[in-house]
């Protein structure tokens, strides 16, 4: 297991180097590049004034040198085993433990790690409350379509899942942001942000105050997230309630069910305790193909939503021409998905003793 | 008794007869049918100016003088492909014939076509086309780029409640009439959809052939390719691309078709994998045929059905990608897209619910109609997997 663990760790360094290289090339091959000039060039300023922003720039970034140089020169700043390199852009000695830099934003001229460290927990927590949600109704419908092949919830919901799985999510999300969070039609949700700001000085748990009810950090919180979440959630528990009744139908037919059903255990008995566990195999593969999937729909939720996580964040990056931004955005969100995939197939041999990766 | 049953028809008819037997995917057809009419001929739909009028006597045709270039390419490639559809021929002849159809047009129509530089669609409400003997309008008397100056038009207004001129599913941003810029966006949603996945399908096709026929180094090199792509959420490498690359229409379509092909290499290579040691393909390398001919006649043709499959699920992720990217403000910016509309929904201080349900609803009804086609296809042609799905 710990062979195969580190095998899969040292086949990420590549996959990851990869991404860079990709995205990089893309940004170093557009029209006008990433040059000191494009990023001045909606200002307003002085020549000197102009002329000292961009030496800042050439001096700091390296943009002035051809791009492979350039790409090597971040590639040197962000791993942890390089050369050292000062202020100035001089190289020092080489050293295999050196902090990771993960250079600072044209846009916002702050570290991007201090940027990434503040808007990846709100993406990741989006996320994260999502995939129960998404498994949860998964599960429930698709047992519920399997015991009732053919019948008229199944039909019913094979044809809605279908029709739920093709709603594009800015529909949805407009949709919802218009009706439910819209003075105009019914005002039950709040418009933007995961928070509003007098939750932050509330008490964490909901609780009856001298003014009346407290609605608390908790549930304020939960209270923003509603919208949010039923847009990120949506399109996956369609698909996954789908693959769901395809998994429990099969199992359902095969021949160690047969056999407990000739044992004479009732047919509750069949589904779920030799059934429902064989049947979640698949939705635990297919766990992997779901975080870059919501990465993405994320992206589109906080956009609609105004929250002010990863993805919005991305939008604003490219956007500005960010580069900075861009590289260790893709990067990270690479990563998230190879760490993904990676506990995915851990998930999988926990599930099933019979898969073994040695 | 079962009775056998001997049935000339051939793999192809079987499974295009078994694919159209749902109502769902009758459904999908029909709306797609619809689309590539209003795509079609969206200009004598939607347009400011009469199709047909006589002033003085002297009957013309404005929107036919006004007909710009791309109009008049997209109408003769049609009838081109109209034609190349009733001609018995092989399938690769046909697509041969169509493509040259296609350039021929495209030249004829830039050297015969030469629309006016200038249009004012307020002219077109003056007395010079308003008082005539008798005129012809389209259906929908209002171009998509018609920002209605004259009628002062202020944007955004409600379907059916403006004074003096009906606009049936209302007014965008800047006045312009939505059921126009919706059958004039047609055009880029369809085009995109197909033209992105087949760059893709192209480069898929390619890139998971060679893996699957060499495997070995190749296939590695290749799938570690295929990884990188595929582990970039494709959101934020579209998004990366765009907002490098411009945002003209080719553009576009090339980006979604070069982010999009990871898919069907891993597909082609699965086939190809299973194929490359069967009897014929040993054969095919015995004789000496060249590379390319081993994998794109004899083992391509076996593989693509289960493609096929895909590529109507890719059709609708692409046009899905195109409305997305049109929706986060990186679109096409000169033309309508379903994408921007949406957009305008809540972009102002009030919710404009006409331009949530009628652009959104036509993304939705294009992805659902491709993905419904898609399932039909797929349980066409695999009725092992049909059944176990319990569609039977």
């Amino acid at each position: 297991m710990l062979t195969y663990l580190l095998r899969r760790l040292l086949l990420m360094i590549p996959t990851l180097l990869g991404i860079s290289i990709v995205v990089f090339t893309v940004m170093a091959l557009s029209p006008g590049g990433i040059t000191p000039q494009a990023l001045t060039s909606g200002m307003e300023m002085k020549p000197e004034q102009r002329k000292a922003i961009e030496d800042y720039y050439n001096k700091r970034y390296g943009l002035d040198k051809p791009a492979p140089v350039q790409y090597l020169h971040w590639l040197n700043n962000v791993s942890p085993i390089g050369f050292i390199s000062d202020e100035q852009g001089n190289r020092g000695e080489f050293s295999f433990n050196k902090p990771m830099d993960l250079g600072t934003s044209f846009q916002y001229g702050r570290p991007v790690s201090d940027i990434l460290a503040e808007r990846i927990p709100i993406t990741l927590l989006l996320n994260l409350v999502t995939i129960p949600v998404i498994y949860l109704i998964a599960i429930f419908v698709g047992m519920k379509s399997a015991t009732d092949r053919g019948g008229s919830f199944d039909v019913g919901m094979g044809m809605s899942m279908l029709a739920l799985w093709s709603i594009p999510t800015m529909l949805a999300g407009v949709l919802l942001l218009g009706f439910f969070a819209n003075i105009q039609h019914f005002q039950w949700f709040p418009t933007s942000g995961i928070s509003s700001r007098e939750a932050l000085d509330m008490p964490f748990l909901p609780h009856w105050g001298q003014t009346g009810f407290v609605r608390g950090f908790l549930l304020d919180r939960v209270w923003h997230l509603v919208l949010p979440v039923i847009c990120l959630s949506y399109g996956g528990f369609a698909a996954l309630a789908k693959l769901m009744r395809t998994s429990i139908l099969e199992n359902l037919h095969s021949d160690y069910a047969r056999t407990a059903r000739a044992k004479g255990l009732s047919e509750h008995d069949v589904l779920w305790r030799h059934v429902f566990r064989n049947s979640l195999l698949p939705l635990i593969t297919i766990s992997a193909g779901l975080l870059p999937s919501l990465l993405a729909g994320s992206l589109i939720v906080e956009y609609i939503f105004s929250i002010n996580g990863m993805g919005q964040l991305a939008v604003e990056a490219v956007k500005s021409r960010d580069r900075e931004l861009v590289l260790s955005i893709t990067w990270v969100s690479g990563l998230l998905t190879l760490i993904g995939y990676l506990m995915a197939d851990f998930c999988y041999t926990l599930a099933d003793p019979r898969v073994s990766y040695d | 008794m079962i009775k056998p049953l001997i049935s000339r028809e051939s793999y192809a008819a079987r499974v295009w007869r078994k694919t159209l037997d749902g109502v769902g995917v009758k459904v999908g057809l029909a709306w797609i049918a619809l689309l590539v009419f209003a795509a079609v001929f969206a200009p004598f739909l939607a347009n400011s100016m009469p199709l047909l009028m006589s002033k003085d006597g002297v009957i013309s045709a404005p929107v036919l003088q006004y007909l710009s270039v791309e109009d008049a390419w997209v109408l003769a490639t049609f009838f081109v492909a109209l034609m190349v559809y009733r001609l018995q021929l092989g399938a690769g002849k046909r697509v041969l014939l169509f493509l040259l159809g296609a350039f021929v047009a495209a030249v004829l129509v830039n050297w015969v076509v030469k629309p006016p530089v200038l249009v004012i669609y307020d002219d077109f409400r003056t007395t010079a086309y308003t008082q005539v003997d008798w005129r012809i309008m389209p259906p929908i008397p209002y171009a998509p780029t018609d920002y209605l100056r004259d009628l002062v038009s202020k944007g955004l207004e409600a379907p059916l409640v403006t004074v003096g001129h009906t606009h049936l599913m209302g007014t965008e941003e800047s006045g312009a009439d939505v059921l126009s810029r919706m059958i004039h966006a047609c055009r880029i949603s369809l085009s995109i959809g197909l033209i992105a996945s087949g760059i893709a399908l192209f480069i898929g096709v390619i890139v998971g052939g060679l893996m699957g026929y060499f495997s070995g180094i190749v296939d590695m090199l290749g799938m570690r390719l295929v990884e990188i792509f595929e582990d970039i959420p494709t959101l934020f490498l579209l998004l990366t691309f765009v907002a490098f690359f411009g945002r003209s229409l080719y553009m576009m379509m090339v980006i979604i078709g070069i982010t999009g092909w990871s898919g069907y290499a891993r597909y082609v290579r699965q086939e190809f994998l299973k194929l490359r040691k069967q009897d014929y393909v040993q054969a095919a390398v015995a004789s000496g045929l060249p590379l390319s001919s081993i994998l794109f006649r004899h083992m391509l043709p076996n593989g693509i059905a289960p493609l096929l499959v895909a590529v109507s699920f890719g059709v609708a992720g692409a046009i899905l990608s195109e409305a997305t990217l049109s929706f986060l403000g990186l679109g096409v910016v000169d033309a309508p897209s379903w994408g921007q509309m949406l957009d305008q929904a809540v972009k102002s201080s009030t919710f404009n619910w006409w331009m949530a349900v009628f652009p959104g609803g036509a993304i939705f009804m294009t992805v659902f109609a491709y993905n419904l086609i898609g399932e039909a296809f797929r349980d066409a042609i695999d009725p092992k997997l049909a059944s176990k799905a319990g569609h039977s």
